[in-house]
């Protein structure tokens, strides 16, 4: 069963140090909103456990390491003290070194609007925004924001402080479907 | 009092009802004279969005999100206030009494009140009374259709 | 109780403040407060007139605040002895009861508190425990929502004698409910409050539990746990038989408690641990099984009986297998859970242990102690000079030292349990300790370091762990390096930092300081001054460049022999890796420094003289090695 060194990986890493000290109660998976609002699957408890248990493919491929907000709803009530999300983030951070990729609809930059004003990299709460100079076509070489994949947890703040609307998250919550089911409701016979 | 059902436009974070029941009264049973805008966290609300509703005739809008501590975005919800508190007041000069926005910030275990504050909300505006106070304001150009 | 009250040769000093205790096992004086009843315990029948006609209503304490009590009151319905008491704090001196007293004329405004000087021959100490207040778990909303009550509140609804004559009410519209919860371990196992486990909760959440649906079987009954712990004889059949029942237990430990705030119907939010699922359940009540933790007044007991604390609060035990009834100081005992949480048939049989072990002091002419204790010089003293100094007495773990500045330190026999730490830590050689003098280990280290220091590691090491480590590695037959040298001492606080000195001036190759793990330790805090003055040598050693490893820190059981072979093979390993010249260069590199540390040492009482003899034993030492 104890294939490699995961549990080790993640000790090692900030925020993963109390791992081992879970004893299982559970009171985060249902502190934590993911599993009842999101995903059936989603249970922090297990996936430190299969952390422990050396799980290694399961653990990366586990819909609680990409959808973890680090919110920290859980850790204040954690009996062990265990930084939760600090665990989570750890085995993302691995998992994203392993090549996994987000599950998640991460925030999309149009290159050829953005400014590069930084608005949104300030708003970010996960640091997944940063200003890089790209060479762009029409625009030659330019600085634009860049999205982080594996940081971004599409909460799309930087969507609604974006003043060039440059930069959104896609699917439900894009700016164009949002205004559309307003506009539908309101002049059901006008929508965009 | 009139028996006007206000139009409320209701943006709600995907996260900040903890109990199932009331997700399922907002998600099944709102009245049909609220509308349901979900948005990932109160975050992600644009002053722009709240402008296109209330232009497109919403009497009153409520915006629900996490207490302030405990967004699911870290900080999603302190950005939100920053901004919409802001645009509130721009939303006062124009002559959209502020008292037509409201903001609710729920807490884990505050069961059943989201309920209380859309009938108080309601209410409220009915003594408020209609929205045609607000007949000045001119239809954006690619909003179009309004009368 | 009653028996008690009855047995001519027991008095019970109710409502009596312990004040101060002084002086030594067999001979304590005690200071008590018997405190002013305003009832004369003479002339009180127990008839409770003076109750009935009392005006004035108060929450009574006993029943949890759940009943109101008069301010004339007993404080339970079975107090012992049967006297009545005012309750000054809430008089209003209307004297209503002083008219329905009448001809006994029991109640006596003018009385007041009383000190009283009691010469003691042993203390039990029997205060128990008191109950963590779950208020600051908001997510249990305790004290906001009406329906979230707290075990001893459900101990008094559930109790025949108690504020609802026994019948299950729930407090938001006293009606019966239909569907109840226990949440098990509120507060307990939580390092945000109380790391401990409390011991009973399990059983007595189980024991309410069976209770309520002997009661009423319709009731539907859930209990909410991380583990259920049966350990004692018959707990898990119990436990067993609550399930038979059909009381429901679900593991998991509850996130939050939410309300519907018409119905103050309560809804847990969990997961349940063998669904892997988050469960939302519903109830008209919910019971906190909570924390149990000291009593608010231990730190003061602590000190005025001057025993101490363990480091969850409670009172700490002689030694937690062998003497858990005993306290560190002779004649003080304990009996239940001051001590520590622990169920009645725990409680009870720790109290007769405790009473046992009292009755045999009590029955002693002349009280036997370890014959290593500790004698202050008082011509050393710096203290007889008018100096300030007091090491010794802060460093002593018993509070067996006397210090008043310009009096020589003296140290009360009968408190010295021996460990010796006022004698290594005294920095004026002013204290010596019976069978461990300076002299003695001095001649010791001399002799086992007369030839060829430097290949010898001189192993220090604590009566009662690593000296047991040692012996069990030899018995066990753990080979390790006969080059080891042992020297006992009864404890890592006696480890003059002159003797490591003295055992590299002579040219030791290196040393071990070695002794309990602190929670082992027989002397209460010996350890913790042994560690720091290791700690100290480190640094000075550091300092000095010494090679590392050659002066090495190992906290070592007696059931550690293993590591005690361990550490002494890596020892010498150390030394095998460093080329002979370089040892020996630096050890005549250290020689002075040492040496000037030591210059005290044969101004201490006897260690010259010992010295000058043990050199006749190191002369024929070296000359029966030279002559092989
Ligand atoms: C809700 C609940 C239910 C329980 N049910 C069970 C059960 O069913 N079965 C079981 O075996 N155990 C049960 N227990 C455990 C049981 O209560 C303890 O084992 C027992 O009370 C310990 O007894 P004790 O005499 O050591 O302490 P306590 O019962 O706490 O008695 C200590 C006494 O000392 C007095 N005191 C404190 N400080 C001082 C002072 N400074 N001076 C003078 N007096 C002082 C206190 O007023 C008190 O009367 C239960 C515990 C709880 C919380
Ligand atoms: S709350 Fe803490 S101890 Fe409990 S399951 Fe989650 S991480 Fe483990
Ligand atoms: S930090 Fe992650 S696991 Fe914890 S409550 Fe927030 S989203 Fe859930």
């Amino acid at each position: 069963m104890f294939k490699s060194g995961l549990a080790d990986e993640v000790r090692a890493l900030p925020g993963g140090e109390n791992l081992e000290m879970c004893y299982s109660c559970g009171t985060c998976t249902s502190k934590c909103m993911i599993q009842q609002k999101l995903e059936p699957e989603y249970n922090p408890r297990r996936l430190l456990r299969m952390v422990m248990m050396e799980m290694r493919e399961e653990s990366f491929s586990n819909p609680t390491t990409w959808l973890c907000s680090s919110c920290d709803l859980c850790y204040p009530a954690c009996p062990q003290q265990i930084h939760i999300s600090g665990v989570i983030t750890a085995v993302k951070k691995i998992a994203v070194q392993n090549g996994q990729k987000t599950p998640l609809h991460t925030a999309v930059v149009d290159q050829q609007t953005c400014v590069a004003c930084g608005l949104c990299a300030e708003v970010c709460p996960y640091e997944a925004i940063t200003i890089e100079t790209r060479k762009l076509p029409y625009r030659g070489s330019i600085p634009v924001a860049v999205v982080d994949p594996g940081l971004c947890m599409a909460c799309g703040m930087c969507g609604a402080a974006c003043r060039s609307n440059s930069i959104s998250i896609p699917a439900d919550y894009s700016d164009e479907n949002v205004v559309e089911s307003i506009w539908k409701w309101l002049n059901p016979e006008g929508a965009l | 009092m009139t028996d006007h059902k206000p139009k409320i436009a209701f943006f709600q974070c995907h996260w900040c009802l903890y109990a199932p029941e009331d997700q399922e009264w907002v998600d099944r049973r709102l009245p049909d004279n609220i509308r349901l805008i979900k948005v990932p966290c109160t975050g992600r609300i644009d002053p722009l969005f709240v402008l296109n509703a209330v232009q497109g005739g919403a009497e009153g809008v409520v915006i629900s999100g996490c207490l302030p501590e405990k967004c699911h975005y870290k900080e999603g919800n302190l950005a939100a206030r920053r901004q919409l508190q802001e645009f509130s007041s721009f939303m006062d000069y124009i002559g959209y009494d502020e008292a037509r926005l409201r903001f609710v910030w729920l807490d884990l275990q505050d069961r059943g009140r989201i309920q209380r504050e859309l009938a108080d909300f309601e209410n409220q505006l009915q003594q408020l009374g209609s929205a045609e106070a607000l007949a000045a304001r001119q239809p954006l150009e690619e909003g179009g259709a309004h009368e | 109780m009653v028996d008690a009250a009855r047995q001519p040769l027991i008095e019970v000093k109710a409502y009596t403040e312990v004040e101060k205790v002084e002086g030594f096992v067999g001979n304590f004086k005690v200071t008590l407060r018997e405190k002013a009843k305003y009832v004369r315990a003479d002339r009180c029948n127990g008839c409770g007139a003076c109750a009935k006609v009392c005006p004035i209503e108060v929450p009574n304490y006993f029943e949890m605040n759940l009943a109101p009590r008069k301010a004339a009151y007993i404080p339970m319905s079975q107090s012992v002895p049967l006297i009545y008491n005012i309750d000054m704090d809430a008089c209003i001196h209307c004297y209503k009861c002083v008219e329905a007293c009448g001809p006994l004329e029991a109640i006596d405004f003018s009385m007041q508190d009383k000190i009283v000087e009691e010469e003691i021959g042993a203390i039990v100490v029997a205060t128990g425990f008191s109950h963590f207040d779950p208020t600051p778990m908001e997510e249990y909303g305790y004290n906001r929502y009406p329906n979230v009550i707290t075990a001893m509140e459900m101990e008094r609804l559930n109790n025949s004698a108690g504020p609802t004559a026994g019948s299950l009410i729930r407090p938001s519209d006293g009606k019966k409910p239909q569907k109840l919860a226990f949440i098990n371990c509120v507060g307990s196992r939580d390092k945000r409050f109380v790391e401990s486990c409390s011991n009973f909760c399990c059983m007595y959440s189980i024991k309410n539990a069976v209770l309520v649906k002997q009661m009423y079987p319709n009731i539907d009954v859930t209990i909410y746990y991380m583990d259920i712990r049966t350990p004692s004889k018959g707990y898990e059949e119990f436990y067993n038989r609550a399930r038979a029942m059909g009381i429901h237990f679900i593991q998991g430990r509850p996130a939050m408690i939410t309300e519907d705030s018409e119905t103050h119907n309560l809804f847990i939010h969990t997961e349940d641990i063998a669904l892997g699922k988050v469960v939302e359940h519903e109830y008209d009540m919910v019971m906190l099984n909570q924390a149990a933790v000291p009593q608010p007044d231990q730190n003061h007991m602590s000190s005025v009986l001057n025993v101490a604390q363990s480091p969850g609060g409670w009172f700490m035990e002689y030694h937690p297998k062998l003497r858990p009834m005993d306290s560190p100081t002779d004649g003080i005992f304990f009996a239940g859970a001051c001590q520590g949480p622990k169920d009645i048939p725990a409680s009870v049989a720790q109290g007769s242990a405790a009473a046992a072990r009292a009755s045999r002091v009590l029955h002693s002419k002349t009280w036997q102690i370890e014959p290593t204790i500790a004698n202050v010089w008082p011509d050393r003293c710096v203290s007889a000079q008018g100096r300030a100094c007091g090491i010794c007495e802060r460093s002593c773990p018993y509070g067996a030292i006397d210090y008043t500045q310009g009096k020589a330190a003296e140290v009360i026999t009968a408190k010295c349990h021996g460990c010796g730490a006022c004698v290594a830590e005294c920095p004026h050689d002013a204290i010596t300790q019976l069978h461990y003098t300076d002299a003695q280990i001095l001649s010791q280290i001399r002799t086992l370091l007369a030839d060829k220091p430097e290949k010898k590691i001189l192993a220090l090491r604590c009566h009662w762990c690593s000296y047991g480590g040692a012996d069990l590695a030899g018995t066990s037959h753990f080979e390790y390096t006969s080059n080891e040298r042992g020297i006992k001492v009864m404890c890592s606080a006696r480890m003059d930092a002159d003797f490591i000195y003295e055992a590299y001036r002579l040219g030791a190759g290196a040393v071990l300081y070695s002794g309990c793990h602190q929670q082992d330790c027989h002397y209460i805090t010996g350890q913790v001054i042994g560690a720091k003055r290791a700690k100290r040598l480190e640094t000075i050693f550091e300092r000095m460049n010494m090679t590392p490893g050659r002066f090495r820190v190992e906290w070592i059981s007696a059931a550690e022999g293993d590591k005690y072979a361990r550490v002494l093979n890596e020892m010498q390993a150390t030394l095998d890796a460093m080329p002979e010249a370089d040892l020996l260069a630096e050890i005549e590199r250290l020689r002075p420094e040492m040496a000037k540390r030591l210059s005290r040492l044969p101004n201490i009482p006897g260690v010259q003289r010992a010295l000058d003899h043990t050199q006749v034993v190191v002369n024929t030492i070296l000359s029966r090695e030279g002559a092989q």
